[in-house]
Parts: structure tokens; C-alpha cells; sequence
């Protein structure tokens, strides 16, 4: 087994072992989970010094499509993401999810399937960046889709929990369906679902670009971009640790690793890099205006992630080696510190019970190592020297340096922004006067978070491993073999300047946050109630109403629904008459005197029919109906076919028995009984009489220009019946009707046994006294 | 003869739609009854040839009624008695639950327990209208089963 399977196989096994072990005993759940999640690390760290080879095997080849998975740079980087924060994820859970289900009331054999669903994500995830095949990576997409599902409806007890779960399927999931639409118009233009051959073959035209943008929009969607942005803060109702995993390693991260899975087909189209560049600055500054004003912990984080992964978007559309190799290197500076973040946000929920930063407070005294940790982890968020993010913003300055002036004020102010709203985190919980009561935490709710924390500073002092994984991605992105060196510049290089601007106007922001605070918190409540959110609200709510009444239409009117199904097919039906070639003129032969008796029966079928419809009474209908039957029945004799004429004598005699039993046992005025009230005069439907004559006519005339242009065509000279009735002696029979049907057909007659079987059954269930259920 | 025949199909499928379109119950069930025997018919005689009765021994050079038709208008003639039958339980039991075979007093029926419903829990605003509906899925299980059984009590005696 190589390594790449190996990673795969991990990945993707954590959750069903998780699920297995769990359902058998509970307690079991937790450390298979963190096993299992340290195995996929280890894997993907190895993957990471040594490729395994890629996997390419046939899965569906008259479909064109491949299992085709390579553990390239990109990947690499996601993987490690996804398992290492995983790793840090689910172990801060093991000690946050018993606590979690202990305030909720819910049993403990709960956390099996919280374990199970984040492991599913992972295992997704790791899929995910390791897809070559665009179906593939379509699959897997949706994986992810429907995990977060659950995990940010854990708390399903939860209006909002559920609310907001819908949202995010929603969004991600019909933006995935543009994702599945661009890659069948890729397949289509250019023959193939392998993203290395595409990136060869790719010429832009017109179909490609549809196919590119409905796939950005599937990122954008999943990286809660604006303006489809409104699910990511809906979806902190979910557990923290879940929010913790959503924002900096999967989920989120998606959205971005997709851009970078594409950008060789996107830097064909400059106009598609603006495209980034626009979103990007929007909702960077859109993100962290909002950020700057939330008071509820995971909100400011949510919409601080927003801004960040703006960051990284628009770093994207720059492009160039700063851009997308930057870019890459501020993904994992973001998932490191983000992730810390949110433990942070956790723990202290957990200690305090606050989840707003008004009410806490002063925490610095009693969890100086989390203040320390998440103050780190803050820090190099906000690209503070001598940790790993300065060198995020480093890139990123000199991205927009490349690009104008204009781009480097706006990359200034989001920096400053950045500062501004992690230091209102940090100083809201940890400094200030010491508010509340602090109950005491658990380790394992503190290690993840300094473990995050010190990778954090790490990267600060010594940066080149994570460049190089960033670079390795980078690779992947541009075609190219540039590389990231980080390295402190002890001069006036424009970065720099840029740098101490920036933090230099955070400080200058934090400080003055009563002049501002005011307007911007009601330009940020003003935006989040008239915002896309609206617009999908209504969206739902009107598509909701519409299905009621469709479904109304049904319930409410039987006679409209079958003239629904009636209605088109008497349509088809006169197209064909019009269209159908006029050689098969109507047979208008003079019948034969033998076959006056055989007139006659029919005739009296044809009557007998017409005497059903008429009558009032339900027995007199009954009577009719058999008339009808039992002259068919001769007719069937006469028309020299003696199985059919007995079986359909021995059908009309039960039918008659059943239905007047059945007529029997209601009363004689059925249609006039009435226990149900009604308002409405007892006419009801009668004066539909005349539509209804009409309507059964035009049928008529339908059935019998049809019948008679199928009769008039000449038989065809060879028929199958001709070897049925060759070949029946070989079947060691004698009537040819009955070995067709037990023999050359047997499988059909089986099938009408069965139907009848079921149809037997229930009518046993409906004629028996008691009640259904 | 062709034409006689087709007359007679158009004729009988005509009645089967007129039962159809009645809001009585039963009746329906006699137009798909109508219909079937006007189909019935039809397949019966677009059979190939006309002839002697397809059982051996066989006449020599004698032409045999196409019988493959035959098997098929056999096979159709049991499932749609089997489907009528099914049918005509279900409307005793819809009889026996609610008191009518008239799919207008049913309609009717069902719009007041929906109203009720919707007076039981008043929508709210925004995505929660999808909601609701789980909600109701609880209450509506006693909801119509409890006239059911009422009912039920009644058509015993």
C-alpha cells in the first residue's frame, strides 16, 4: 500500500470506525476518534515529506470518469489542515462534547454521532484535495455538504440549530449544483473530467467561461463570501468546536482550496481574477465591519472568518507568485490561529457560561495560559511581527503593491480593521475589570489551544517549513516552481511601511472606538436585516408557498388531477392524428356475414356500456358493467380465443359477487349520506353534467379515431406469434395461450401473481374492522 | 368490421370517462372498469390474424388466431380485476372512516382539519414555515384518527 492510498483509506475510514465502535459502547467513540485522527495525521505529515504515487484507476469508463486522486502540494497542504486540526478539534471535543450534551440534557451516547459526522468531514475533506476527477471532487464536495449538515444541526432540539443547518445545505448545496453543471460543460466542450488533462486542453470560449464561473460561484458559496455569506454566522449556533473546524479547515477552506484547484483555468481570463479581486475586497470589508461591532464571541469570529478568507480571495486575484503562494501560506496561518480562537471562545463559554464579550471580563487572571495562547494566536492573526501571520500581510502588501496604489490603502485598512477587532476579542475577554464567575476548566479544553498557539509564534521565528508546504501548494496553482522564503527585512521596504501603517491605524481604531462604534454597529445591524439573507428568506418562504399550493391543487380537486394526466395525453394524441402520415387511410371494408353474431355481442357491449354511465343508482351501474363484461366475454369466444372467454366469464362472475357485497354493506342513498357538514347547497357537481358529456365524448372520438387507424394498418407479414406457436409443442403443450403464459412469458405471469398477491393483501387490510394505522 | 369495432372502443371508452369525471366514488371506479374493457377489447382484436382456436392439434395449413394478444388480454383482464378490487375495498374503508364516497365532501373534509391545523399553530414568519410542518406531523397523528375511530364505532353497530 502506498502512502497516498494509505492517507486516503485513513481519512476516510475514521468515521465508519468511529460510528462501529461507538454503537457498540459508547465510551469507545472518543478514543477511537482521536486514534484514528492521529493515524490520517501521521499519513498526511508523510505524504508531505514523501508523495505517495497518484491513484488512477477506471470507475465509470462510458462516462469518462476515473478514480483519479494525487496527494500533489495542494492537497498536501489541505490535508494537513484537515487532519492536524482535526487532530486538535477533536481532542479539545473529547473534553467539550460530554460537557456540552450535560447542559443540553441529551443522553451521553450523543457525542457517537458528533464524532462520526466531524470524522465523516475530515475523511471528505481529505478526499476532497485529493481529487483529480472532476466527479470526484463533486462527490466529495457534497460529502462535506451534507456533514456540516449535521454538525451544525447537532443541537437538532434547536429551532435555530435547524434553521440554520437548512441554510447552509441550502446555499453550499445548489451552489454544488453549479459546481456539477460546470464540470458536465467542461466534459462536454473538452472531453474530459481529469483536471491535469483539462488544464492541458483548456482553450477559453464561450462555454468555458459559464462552466469556470458557476464553479467559482460553488467556491465563493462554501468560503461564505458575499454575498453568500449570511449561512457562515448563522451556522455558530452549531457546537464550538465544530465552528473551530468549519472556519479554518474545512467547510470554508473548501471554498478556497477549489479556487486554487481551478486557478489554471481561471488565470486564462483576466476579467475572471478581477472577478476574485471584487468579491474579495467586499467581503473583506464588509466582514470586518461587522466583526468590528459584534458583541456575541462566535459572531465577531464568523464574520471576522469572512473577512479573512476575503483576504485570501482577493489575494487570488492578484495573483502572482506573492498572491497565490501568500495565499496559500495565510490559509494555514489563518487555520492555525483561527481555530485557536475559537477553542478560546469555548472554553470560555464553558467557564464562564458568557457568550457575549460585554459579559465577560478579566480573564487574564484566572487562565493566564489561555489568555497567553489565544493572545498569540490573535496576534499572528493580526499579522503582529514575529509571528506566523506577519508574514500573511507581508504577501499580501506586496500583492497589492504590485497592483496600484488603490489596493495597497484597501489591503492597509482591512489590516487595520483586522487588529481592531481581534484586539476588541482579546481585551473583551481576557482584560478589563474581572466580571463573572470563572468555574474551572478541564486541560484538555486549554492544550489544543496552546498547542495552536504556539504553532502560531512558531511560525513567527521559524517559518520555513510551512512556506515550503505553502509553496508546494503554490506550485500546483500557478504551474510554476516558485518559492516562498519568509525572512524579516530590517529596512524600509514598502511592505514594512505598509505593516506598521497598518497596525499603527489598528491601534489608532482600537483607541477610538467611541467615536466610531455607534454609526458603524448600525450600519452593520442594517446590513445584516436587509442583506442577501432577506432575499433567500423570501426565496425559501415563496417557493415554500408555492409548493402548498400545488399540493393544494391536488388534495383539494381529484376530477383537476386527472385532468391533468388526461388533458396532455388527449393533446398528444390529436397532434399525432394531425401529423400521422395520411397512407394509413381508415378501412372502411364491408364486414363479413359470418361475423354477424360477433357485430352483435359487440354492439350489445357498446350498449350495455353506455347503460352504465347513465344511471343514478349504484346498482343499476353494477348490473351494466356486468352486461358489459359478460358480452365481451363472448365476444372473446367469437373471436376464437377460449382461454381468454372463460377467464373472463369466471372474473365477471367474482367482480359481480364483490361488487354487490361490497354495495351491500353500504346503504342504499350512499351518495346522499352525509355526516360531514357542509355549507355548500347538495348539488354539488351536478351541473358539471353537460362539461362532462362533452368531455367524455371528445375522449370517445379520440379512442376511436385511434382504434380504427391502428385496426386499418395492414398486418405486417411476419409475426412472433408464429414461432410461439411453432415451438409449443417443444414446451410439451397443447394450448398455445397457456404455454406463453407459463412458459415463454412465465417470468410476466409471475409478475401479475405478485401484483395480485399485493393487491389481495391490501384489501385484506382494508376490509378488516380495525382501525389502520 | 373495423370500423364497428373501433366504434364500439370509442363507445365504451367514452362512458368510461364520463364515470370518471363523477364525483362519486364508486362511479369512478366504474369508468376505470369501462375503460379497461374498452382497451381490453382493442388489444383483442389488433391481433394479427383471425383463425382457429391456437390449440393443438392444429388443422393442417388451417390459420390460428394470434394468441400472443390472447395471453396478453388474459393477463390484463386479472390485474385489473385485482385492481378494482383493491379499489373498491379502499373506498369501504374510506366509507367506513368517513362517512362518504364523495370526493367533494372528502376535499371538503380535508380543508376543515387542515384549517384547524393551521389555527392549532399559526405560522411564523421567515424559514420556520418549513418548520412547522414537522411540528404538525405529532398532532396531526391524533387529529383525523380520532374521528376515525369514532366513525369507526359507528359503522360497527
Amino acid at each position: 500500500m502506498n502512502a497516498t492510498v494509505f492517507l486516503l483509506l485513513a481519512a476516510l475510514s475514521a468515521a465508519p470506525l468511529t460510528a462501529a465502535f461507538g454503537a457498540a459502547r459508547p465510551s469507545l467513540a472518543r478514543p477511537v476518534a482521536i486514534l484514528t485522527t492521529a493515524i490520517a495525521f501521521l499519513a498526511a505529515l508523510y505524504n508531505a515529506f514523501r508523495p505517495g504515487p497518484a491513484i488512477d484507476k477506471e470507475w465509470a469508463p462510458a462516462w469518462g470518469m476515473r478514480l483519479h486522486l494525487e496527494a500533489d502540494g495542494l492537497a498536501v497542504l489541505f490535508a494537513l489542515l484537515a487532519t492536524g486540526i482535526g487532530l486538535a478539534v477533536i481532542i479539545y471535543s473529547s473534553g467539550y462534547i460530554p460537557l456540552h450534551l450535560h447542559h443540553e440534557h441529551r443522553p451521553e451516547e450523543d457525542q457517537t454521532r458528533f464524532f462520526a459526522f466531524i470524522l465523516m468531514f475530515m475523511g471528505a475533506m481529505t478526499g476532497l484535495v485529493m481529487a483529480q476527477d472532476l466527479m470526484l471532487i463533486f462527490l466529495f464536495w457534497d460529502l462535506t455538504a451534507i456533514a456540516s449538515y449535521y454538525l451544525i444541526g447537532f443541537d437538532s432540539q434547536k429551532r435555530e440549530a435547524r434553521v440554520s443547518a437548512f441554510m447552509a445545505l441550502i446555499v453550499t448545496g445548489i451552489s454544488a449544483v453549479g459546481f456539477l453543471i460546470g464540470a458536465l460543460m467542461l466534459d462536454a466542450e473538452f472531453g474530459s473530467f481529469q483536471l491535469p488533462e483539462l488544464i492541458a486542453s483548456v482553450v477559453p470560449n464561450y462555454e468555458s467561461d459559464i462552466a469556470l464561473v458557476l464553479i467559482l460561484i460553488a467556491a465563493l458559496a462554501k468560503s461564505a463570501q458575499v454575498p453568500l455569506h449570511f449561512w457562515l454566522p448563522r451556522a455558530m449556533t452549531a457546537p464550538t468546536p465544530v465552528s473551530a473546524y468549519l472556519h479554518s479547515a474545512a467547510m470554508v477552506a473548501a471554498g478556497v482550496f477549489l479556487i486554487g484547484r481551478f486557478y489554471p483555468l481561471i488565470v486564462l481570463r483576466g476579467w475572471m481574477l478581477d472577478l476574485l479581486l471584487v468579491v474579495g475586497v467586499v467581503s473583506m470589508v464588509a466582514g470586518g465591519l461587522l466583526a468590528l461591532t459584534r458583541d456575541n464571541m462566535k459572531q465577531l469570529l464568523a464574520y471576522s472568518t469572512i473577512a479573512q478568507y476575503g483576504y485570501i480571495v482577493t489575494m487570488f486575484g492578484l495573483g502572482g507568485k506573492a498572491g497565490v503562494l501568500g495565499a496559500m501560506f495565510a490559509i494555514i496561518a489563518h487555520g492555525l490561529a483561527k481555530s485557536a480562537l475559537f477553542l478560546t471562545a469555548g472554553t470560555v463559554t464553558e467557564a464562564t457560561g458568557a457568550r457575549e464579550l460585554s459579559a465577560v471580563g478579566g480573564l487574564r487572571h484566572s487562565m493566564p495560559l489561555l489568555a497567553l495562547a489565544s493572545g498569540l494566536a490573535a496576534a499572528s492573526l493580526a499579522a503582529i511581527p514575529l509571528t506566523m501571520g506577519f508574514f500573511k500581510d507581508e504577501y499580501f502588501f506586496e500583492a497589492a503593491t504590485h497592483h496600484g496604489r488603490l489596493m495597497q490603502v484597501i489591503a492597509v485598512v482591512a489590516a487595520a480593521m483586522t487588529f481592531c477587532y481581534l484586539a476588541r476579542f482579546w481585551k473583551g475577554i481576557f482584560g478589563g475589570p474581572i466580571l463573572g464567575t470563572v468555574s474551572p476548566v478541564p486541560n484538555v479544553l486549554l492544550a489544543p489551544i496552546v498547542v495552536l498557539g504556539a504553532l502560531s509564534l512558531l511560525g513567527g521565528f521559524w517559518p520555513e517549513p510551512f512556506a515550503r508546504v505553502a509553496s508546494n501548494a503554490g506550485q500546483v496553482s500557478l504551474l510554476s516552481t516558485d518559492e516562498l522564503h519568509p525572512a524579516y527585512h530590517l529596512s524600509r521596504t514598502t511592505e514594512n511601511i505598509m505593516a506598521a501603517l497598518a497596525i499603527g491605524s489598528g491601534v489608532l481604531l482600537f483607541f477610538s472606538r467611541r467615536v466610531w462604534f455607534a454609526t458603524v454597529e448600525l450600519a452593520s445591524d442594517l446590513g445584516e436585516k436587509i442583506g442577501p439573507e432577506r432575499a433567500f428568506r423570501a426565496g425559501v418562504l415563496n417557493l415554500n408557498n408555492f409548493s402548498d399550493r400545488i399540493h393544494w391543487i391536488e388534495v383539494r380537486d381529484l376530477r383537476s388531477r386527472v385532468a391533468t394526466v388526461l388533458a396532455p395525453a388527449a393533446l398528444m394524441v390529436v397532434i399525432t392524428l394531425i401529423f400521422t402520415n395520411a397512407d394509413s387511410s381508415f378501412e372502411l371494408q364491408k364486414p363479413h356475414r359470418d361475423d354477424l353474431t360477433l357485430i352483435m355481442m359487440i354492439g350489445i357491449a357498446a350498449i350495455a356500456g353506455v347503460a352504465a354511465a347513465i344511471p343514478r343508482d349504484h346498482f343499476s351501474m353494477a348490473l351494466a358493467l356486468s352486461g358489459v363484461g359478460f358480452a365481451l366475454s363472448v365476444v372473446f369466444a367469437l373471436l376464437r380465443a377460449p382461454d381468454v372467454a372463460l377467464v373472463a366469464v369466471l372474473v365477471e362472475t367474482l367482480f359481480g359477487v364483490l361488487f354487490f357485497a361490497f354495495l351491500a354493506l353500504l346503504p342504499r342513498n350512499v351518495e346522499h349520506a352525509d355526516v360531514v357538514p357542509s355549507d355548500e347547497p347538495q348539488e354539488l357537481g351536478h351541473h358539471h353534467r353537460v362539461r362532462d358529456s362533452v368531455l367524455a365524448a371528445f375522449g370517445g372520438l379520440l379512442a376511436f379515431l385511434v382504434a380504427w387507424g391502428v385496426l386499418s394498418r395492414p398486418a405486417p407479414v411476419d409475426s412472433v406469434f408464429e414461432r410461439y406457436v411453432d415451438l409449443t409443442p417443444a414446451a410439451h403443450g397443447g394450448a398455445i395461450v397457456t404455454v406463453i403464459l407459463a412458459d415463454f412469458r412465465g417470468l410476466d405471469t409471475m409478475g401479475e401473481i405478485t401484483v395480485i398477491g399485493i393487491a389481495f393483501l391490501g384489501i385484506a387490510t382494508f376490509i378488516r374492522r380495525r382501525r389502520l394505522r | 368490421m373495423t370500423l364497428i369495432v373501433s366504434l364500439a372502443i370509442g363507445v365504451l371508452f367514452a362512458a368510461g370517462s364520463y364515470l370518471l369525471l363523477q364525483h362519486d366514488f364508486i362511479k369512478v371506479v366504474g369508468g376505470t372498469i369501462l375503460i379497461a374493457h374498452s382497451v381490453n377489447l382493442f388489444i383483442m382484436v389488433s391481433g394479427l390474424s383471425r383463425g382457429t382456436e391456437p390449440i393443438y392439434p392444429l388443422g393442417d395449413g388451417a390459420r390460428v388466431s394470434d394468441p400472443l394478444v390472447q395471453a396478453m388480454v388474459l393477463t390484463a383482464i386479472v390485474i385489473s380485476f385485482g385492481v378494482t378490487a383493491l379499489l373498491i375495498s379502499l373506498i369501504y374503508r374510506v366509507y367506513v372512516s368517513h362517512r362518504s364516497v364523495d370526493i367533494e365532501h372528502l376535499s371538503d373534509f380535508e380543508e376543515r382539519l387542515v384549517q384547524l391545523e393551521e389555527q392549532q399553530v399559526p405560522p411564523e414568519p421567515g424559514i420556520g414555515v418549513l418548520e412547522d410542518r414537522e411540528v404538525d406531523e405529532d398532532d396531526e397523528s391524533d387529529q383525523p384518527d380520532r374521528d376515525g375511530i369514532q366513525r369507526d364505532e359507528r359503522a360497527t353497530e
